[in-house]
């Protein structure tokens, strides 16, 4: 496997431009959508199928009363544990050499296991191809030594793409300068790969808690609860067996008077 | 801002007629293996049972797809932690079972008789899996309140053993079968399912917690409380503890039954939609 390859989303240098955004429409031939009012200047609200890049402004309150503007480009997380590929019952969706999830649209066959596996609602469902379908990393250009499409569009380096270990060290570094200078909550996110989900592959540094960004504060692989539920489910079983051979065995008491 | 897979009416029938299947197969391997000579009827009916419908299951599954000519693709893979992999392996598995012990029903000569007990004893595991994974299915995923309590695929089971004996019972009841001792033993086997599902309802929702406010409290809640708790647990089995063998219910408290297990069902997969 070659060295992994991540995405950093720098969410402090974002200035909403949605280059971004565009970049990853006119690379992926994703075409047009309706928009959506979302009561500001966010569009879409969330992942489409047709758009792999969203740029999320978002209006914190702050203690003075003031409103914090937040701006955070994000994308699908392309987890080291996935619950999408994990999901996938075709095995449509898989892990590429340099880390990154893929869905091989001529497999998938658009059970929608994957949309709800997802513990960012990432994923989505194309109507017209009957897929799944979410962002790639541009597979196509990083197959040829190219950056994701969205990563060369940003014009403020917020969002930067290379090799994992070297991104998160510029991370963390950055994280130092930040609480420097008085942003005391930045942090980043999905950088650990001893944190959950082993670490997300397209990671972020936030100027707020997660839950500020619609991010959940501790995402879970989905599949952790499959041991737990099969074992209920198999006790279940021995019950409802046993009370059904004891129903069907009790054939001498029940000529004697079940029912009277 | 999760997304939800938009899994509508044909998974509800799916998962509905999949536990029926499984729970059919089952009272008649246990009526095959444990009953006497009497129960032949119960063994053959719920053999017989569980073919169509698992033939039907198969049908929806297959719609459901966004490309149903990629079925097959579901065996390009074997994903033992995935609900979703196994199931649709389990489910073609199942269906082999439910045609060869059908076919045996009808058999009379000793030698396949023992045969079709057997093959029925390993087939029940088979019809199990079928009515239970699909809620460890939901259960397996991100979305609330799917994802929040542990006997969703436990519960499943015990409505798909219900539902299954319940539907033998009618068929029994419609064919004029209704007076043999099988019969007797179905219903009780029924009424045993039925409160241990009771049980495992409660025990469910004391788990789900506050995330069960979609089913308990939420649009669904008439029909969660009215529909699967009152019309599909209690009022059978009030009926059938009451009124113990009276024909004017015989037939009320099946059909009672067959519907909480289809608005359980219903509930489930709707409570992701909020």
């Amino acid at each position: 496997m070659a060295r992994t390859l991540a995405m950093f989303t720098d969410t402090s240098l974002c200035i909403g431009c949605r280059a971004c955004q565009v970049a990853c429409k006119q690379w992926n031939e994703l075409g047009m959508e309706a928009p959506e009012w979302t009561g500001g200047y966010q569009n879409h609200e969330h992942f489409t199928d047709k758009t792999y890049r969203l740029v999320r402004f978002i209006e914190e309150p702050k203690p003075s009363g003031d409103l914090a503007w937040l701006l955070m480009s994000d994308v699908c997380k392309h987890c080291a544990q996935a619950g999408c590929l994990d999901a996938c019952p075709t095995g449509a969706i898989y892990r590429t050499e340099f880390g990154t999830v893929n869905i091989n649209p001529d497999v998938c066959n658009g059970c929608r296991y994957c949309v709800s596996s997802c513990p960012f609602g990432v994923v989505a469902f194309n109507h017209e191809t009957g897929t799944a379908k979410k962002c790639t990393f541009c597979n196509d250009r990083i197959h040829n030594g190219l950056g994701p499409a969205c990563a060369k569009a940003c014009p403020t380096e917020s969002i930067q793409f290379g090799f994992r270990d070297e991104l998160v060290a510029k991370a963390e570094k950055r994280v130092e300068t930040l609480k420097g200078m008085g942003f005391k909550d930045a942090q980043l996110y999905g950088a650990d790969a001893k944190g959950f989900l082993g670490g997300l592959n397209a990671f972020f540094l936030l100027l707020s808690k997660p839950s500020v960004y619609n991010l959940p504060d501790n995402p879970q692989r989905p599949q952790r609860n499959v041991v737990v539920d099969s074992l209920f489910s198999i006790g279940s079983a021995l019950v409802v067996g046993l009370g059904a051979i004891l129903a069907f065995r009790g054939r001498g008491q029940e000529t004697g008077g079940g029912d009277a | 801002m999760l997304k939800t897979p938009g899994w509508e009416m044909m998974i509800v029938w799916y998962f509905f007629l999949g536990g029926i299947a499984g729970g059919a197969y089952f009272t008649a391997a246990v009526a095959d293996n444990f009953g006497s000579a009497r129960d032949g009827r119960v063994a053959r009916v719920g053999y017989l049972l569980s073919l169509p419908l698992v033939a039907i299951c198969g049908v929806l599954l297959i719609l459901d797809l966004g490309v149903p000519m990629r079925f097959l693709n579901m065996m390009r893979a074997f994903k033992f932690w995935d609900p979703m992999s196994i199931g649709a392996w389990a489910l073609g598995v199942f269906g082999l079972f439910a045609v060869v012990s059908s076919v045996l029903s009808f058999s009379t000569s000793e030698p396949r008789i023992a045969l079709r007990r057997k093959i029925g004893l390993v087939g029940i595991l088979f019809g199990f899996f079928l009515a239970s994974y699909t809620g460890v299915l939901l259960s397996a995923t991100a979305l609330p309140p799917w994802n929040g309590g542990r006997l969703m695929g436990a519960l499943f089971l015990a409505s798909g053993a219900s539902t299954g004996m319940a539907a033998i019972s009618l068929i029994l009841f419609l064919t004029g079968a209704s007076a043999g001792d099988g019969w007797d033993r179905v219903k009780r086997a029924d009424r045993f399912a039925m409160v241990f599902e009771l049980v495992v309802l409660a025990l469910f929702l004391f788990v789900l917690g506050s995330a069960g406010a979609p089913l308990v409290s939420g649009h669904l809640a008439p029909l969660f409380w009215g529909g699967l708790v009152v019309a599909g647990l209690i009022i059978p089995l009030v009926l059938e503890l009451s009124l113990h063998g009276a024909r004017a219910t015989a037939a009320i408290s099946p059909v009672l039954v067959l519907v909480g297990g289809f608005v359980l069902r219903y509930v489930m997969v709707m409570s992701v939609h909020t």
